[in-house]
């Protein structure tokens, strides 16, 4: 299955950038997640609960970045285990492209289920695929300008010379 | 040995079935019935890849999971089981992997069995599947038969040099000739879609081994006991003698529940280590996963016609595309090698060339299903006619009564070598043509076309193959029987009870083996109790399969009240002080033969030779049961003949067809129960035409099943089915008294090959064909170049 859009994010490609690998931001960004974890500078392991269709389960999976050029564009893979539900993997290219004061994010995913997951969903499954990258993105944009001004992260160098004043304490 | 007059009190008659009241009334009894003391249910974690290395497996969690008895991976259960093998010594060179109850380091098809987990409920158990951790690094599956066959290809199976299970070639010496002098070659290619037997019952089974006695009692929904319990003993070490293996009501079965699955294995092997009831009932989505698949055929194929319309040679090559191994004990090359041989059967044809290939792939193992290769062979030999009857200008009808094999040119041998004893293609022509009123349907069609409506008839002459003997599988080394035995005593009050090795799966077995033995006996059928599926009460025989109940466990009832009425006019003689050769029964009576006159009740026959034997002459045989084994000897097959036809209406815009009428011309010999006969052959019809626009189990490209369930796997409905109107021709068979062949699997034989020929020649104006099932709306839109 295959997958491609694209979203205007109201932030610049380093904000961006910062929140797109911010364990915290992904944790909840990402529909049904539980738990995510940082597991290297460069892997992810999460733990989400997903529907597909009749079926329902929560998937164990990793995610690894590659192909890495800085504030423009990485490639994500992952796998994850849902148990007796089947499995999920896939990998998405994310380009980010500045455009004046916003950034055009765009990926292109390609994705492939196993076991329950296609026997009983594969009818549902690109039409979940693009609610779930729906979900996300509204989700990712509520919390990019929740902490709009401020510095996404503890990686990030800048230490808050920018927050905003009047934000409730 | 003289054949049975025509006239019968009982055989011939259309009776209901006479389980039917009691399955309307709810009083059903099949394996999901049974409940025993301490009995536990099963579940499986299933691989949800089709070709990998198991690196991790983690069953803690499942373990201490709330209800569950016992988490079995392959190290717990396979020792306990001799591994199988589905292979045949008469197909040479055959090649398969060993398999046991789990998969053991590789898993080889998605939704192969990993883990067992026995809990005091199903849903118990299913819950703790969840918590099992099973990870495996996949490799590449194989998918594509042709691929398969390449040099480079991935292997499906450890073990395996290639992915070939089975090849082979049979030809006639003037075959190449025949192609060279042809006036015309016509060819075509085809591919057949993978799908499967979606029973209203799916696969159940409560194993029971009690340790104090030794004893394993199986409660399975099959066709075969006397399979399963040569097959449970010997795998799992058992005296024949403590198996015993039980078919209650099985609702529907079509071949698919004659084979050994894992899960069955698995629930045997369960109850003997934990010493309780095991039952496994697979659900819809399991049965889709892991019945066996069948078809799965490319085909490429030719055929030569002289100029004056004889077809004087056919060449075929055939791919079947299988599971990781074959299927066992039946294989999974036997629908293949019925392909080859079954093609061009209703022609007079010299000349042939068919070769066999059978492929290994990374899905569920495929085999033995309704018609077992006819709809194969049927559907290439009747495309392929069609077209030579468009190349030499001559309507399809007319090419049939060409070229079938004349009803005066028998006994005949095939050019692959099958021996027809004696069939009727061309009076089923002749009916055919009759009751479709074909010429009025021919101006029907023409008119309709140039108001743009395309209706289109197809015809598909058939053999089916019944009735079979051991050359079949008993001389591949095989313990399948092809023999049957059947007890039958009359009761102390007169009644009549009948043990028969033949079995019901609601086509009307019980009921036609009452009529059988009712008219031996001169009593009503509803006075005859038939007791089947039972190895510990009824003799060991062949059970069902390949169309054998009516025609060899008809001949077995038939001997066997034979032999028991002999036996009641002996003793009849005795207490009458006459001639047992004047004497008959009928009635309920030991009668005069000659004038009918009653001379005694066989209640009081029954009340003497029971409770007053002391008033017999010293030295009279008081036994009122008597038992016969038959084993079908003469010709190695009866062949059934018929003819099929089609009416249908293709949409040219959405693709769609609406099936207008269908019609069978059918020849089993005697019948014993028309109104079972035309209801198993509408049955059959149904399964062909779903095959033929419907079912298809769809894999993508990793060897996924996308379409696990009833919303996506569409089973033919009655409103899209047509009318089925069916006529019949008796040619009864000299092989036996009864003279009656099979007929279950005859309506699906020809069923899509009609159907495929009717959506052609509605395609006709378009010079568009199709050669793919089922014949989706996409695909004849693809076939018109529409989309």
């Amino acid at each position: 299955m295959e997958l491609e859009g694209s979203e205007m994010l109201t932030a610049s490609p380093e904000q961006v950038w910062q929140a797109l690998f911010d364990r915290s931001v992904l944790e909840r960004a990402i529909p049904g997640c539980e738990t995510l974890e940082q597991t290297s500078a460069t892997e992810f392991s999460a733990v989400v609960k997903l529907k597909v269709g009749p079926v329902s389960a929560r998937f164990k999976g990793d995610v690894e970045l590659s192909d890495i050029e800085p504030f423009v564009a990485c490639t994500l893979s992952g796998k994850g285990s849902g148990g007796i539900a089947g499995f999920a993997k896939g990998s998405a290219r994310v380009t980010l492209t500045p455009q004046g004061d916003v950034t055009l994010l765009t990926y292109r995913a390609d994705a492939a289920v196993g076991g329950k997951l296609a026997a009983l969903g594969s009818r549902l499954i690109k039409s979940t695929a693009q609610k779930l990258a729906g979900e996300f993105f509204a989700n990712f944009k509520a919390v990019l300008s929740a902490g709009a001004g401020t510095e996404a992260g503890p990686t990030h160098e800048d230490t808050g010379a920018t927050e905003q004043a009047g934000s409730v304490s | 040995m003289t054949a049975l007059p025509d006239k019968q009190a009982h055989i011939g008659q259309s009776k209901r079935r006479q389980n039917a009241l009691r399955h309307l009334a709810g009083r059903g009894r099949f394996v999901t019935d049974i409940v025993l003391p301490r009995m536990v249910h099963a579940a499986f974690v299933r691989s949800p890849l089709a070709h990998g290395r198991i690196v991790g497996l983690d069953i803690e969690a499942a373990s201490r999971a709330p209800g569950v008895t016992r988490v079995f991976t392959a190290a717990d259960l396979n020792p306990s089981c001799e591994p199988w093998t589905g292979t045949l010594d008469h197909f040479a060179r055959m090649t398969s992997i060993a398999q046991n109850i789990l998969a053991d380091g590789v898993v080889l098809w998605a939704g192969q069995p990993v883990v067992m987990i026995i809990a005091r409920s199903r849903a118990e158990a299913e819950d703790a599947c969840e918590l099992v951790v099973l990870d495996i690094e996949d490799d590449e599956p194989v998918v594509d038969g042709t691929l398969a066959l390449q040099a480079d290809a991935a292997i499906a199976a450890p073990g395996l040099s290639g992915n070939l299970c089975f090849g082979t070639v049979l030809e006639t010496a003037g075959v190449d000739r025949a192609f060279a002098e042809a006036a015309h070659v016509v060819e075509a290619e085809f591919v057949f879609g993978r799908h499967t037997a979606v029973t209203l019952e799916p696969r159940a089974i409560v194993a029971d081994f009690d340790p104090s006695t030794g004893q394993l009692t199986v409660h399975q929904g099959t066709q075969t006991p006397y399979q399963f319990q040569d097959v449970y003993a010997r795998h799992f070490r058992l005296n024949e003698g403590q198996v015993r293996v039980i078919a209650p009501d099985v609702g529907g079965s079509f071949g698919m529940k004659l084979h050994v699955y894992h899960e069955e294995m698995g629930a045997v092997a369960a109850s003997k280590l934990l010493g309780r009831p095991v039952r496994f009932v697979a659900d819809r989505l399991e049965s889709f996963l892991s019945d066996i698949h069948a078809r799965d055929h490319k085909v490429k194929a030719r055929m030569a016609a002289s100029a004056d319309g004889r077809i004087t040679a056919m060449e075929v090559d055939d791919l079947t595309q299988i599971g990781a191994f074959s299927c066992y004990p039946r294989t999974s090359v036997v629908e293949g090698n019925q392909v080859i041989r079954l093609m061009g059967a209703p022609y007079a044809m010299p000349d042939y060339r068919g070769k066999l290939s059978v492929v290994f792939q990374n899905k569920v193992q495929t085999s033995q299903y309704r018609a077992v290769g006819h709809p194969i062979a049927c559907a290439v030999t009747e495309v392929l006619v069609d077209r030579a009857a468009e190349a030499l200008g001559l309507d399809p009808l007319d090419m049939r009564a060409r070229n079938v094999v004349a009803d005066s040119a028998y006994p005949h041998v095939s050019a692959t070598g099958y021996q027809f004893e004696k069939l009727s293609h061309e009076a089923c022509l002749t009916r055919l043509r009759d009751m479709m009123d074909y010429e009025v349907l021919r101006a029907e069609q023409a008119a309709l076309r140039k108001k743009g409506v395309y209706r289109g008839i197809g015809i598909a002459p058939f053999v089916e193959i019944t009735n079979p003997g051991a050359a079949f599988y008993g001389v591949g080394g095989a313990r399948i029987s092809a023999q049957d035995g059947a007890i039958v005593k009359l009761t102390p009050a007169g009644d009549v009870q009948c043990m028969i090795s033949v079995t019901e799966q609601g086509q009307g077995t019980e009921t036609i083996i009452a009529q059988v033995v009712a008219d031996q006996l001169g009593v009503e059928p509803d006075r005859v109790k038939v007791i089947t599926g039972d190895t510990d009460t009824t003799p060991s025989g062949g059970a069902t399969w390949a169309c054998r109940g009516a025609g060899i466990g008809g001949e077995t009832a038939l001997r066997a009240g034979r032999k028991l009425r002999d036996q009641i006019l002996a003793l009849a003689g005795q207490i009458l002080q006459a001639d047992p050769d004047g004497l008959a029964l009928s009635n309920g009576s030991v009668v005069d033969a000659s004038t009918g006159a009653p001379r005694m009740p066989l209640a009081e026959i029954g009340r003497i030779a029971t409770y007053r034997p002391d008033t017999l002459p010293r030295g009279c045989d008081n036994s009122l049961t008597a038992v016969h084994h038959f084993a079908p000897g003469g010709y190695p097959f009866d062949f059934t003949n018929g003819v099929q036809a089609s009416y249908v209406e293709v949409d040219v815009e959405t693709g769609m067809v609406k099936l207008l009428k269908h019609w069978v011309v059918e020849d089993c010999g005697r019948i014993i129960n028309p109104l079972l006969v035309d209801e198993q052959i509408r049955g059959g019809v149904v399964q062909g035409l779903g095959a033929a626009f419907f079912e298809e189990c769809l894999y993508d490209d990793a060897g996924q099943l996308t379409n696990g369930s009833l919303a996506d796997y569409l089973v033919p409905m009655a409103g899209e089915m047509p009318d089925i109107e069916i006529a019949h021709v008796e040619t009864p068979t000299l092989d036996t008294i009864l003279g009656a062949k099979g007929v279950g699997e005859a309506g699906t034989a020809a069923a899509g090959a009609a159907a495929m020929n009717a959506v052609n020649d509605a395609l006709r104006p378009f010079a568009a064909g199709i050669s793919q099932t089922p014949m989706t709306p996409v695909r004849i839109l693809q076939a018109l170049g529409h989309v």
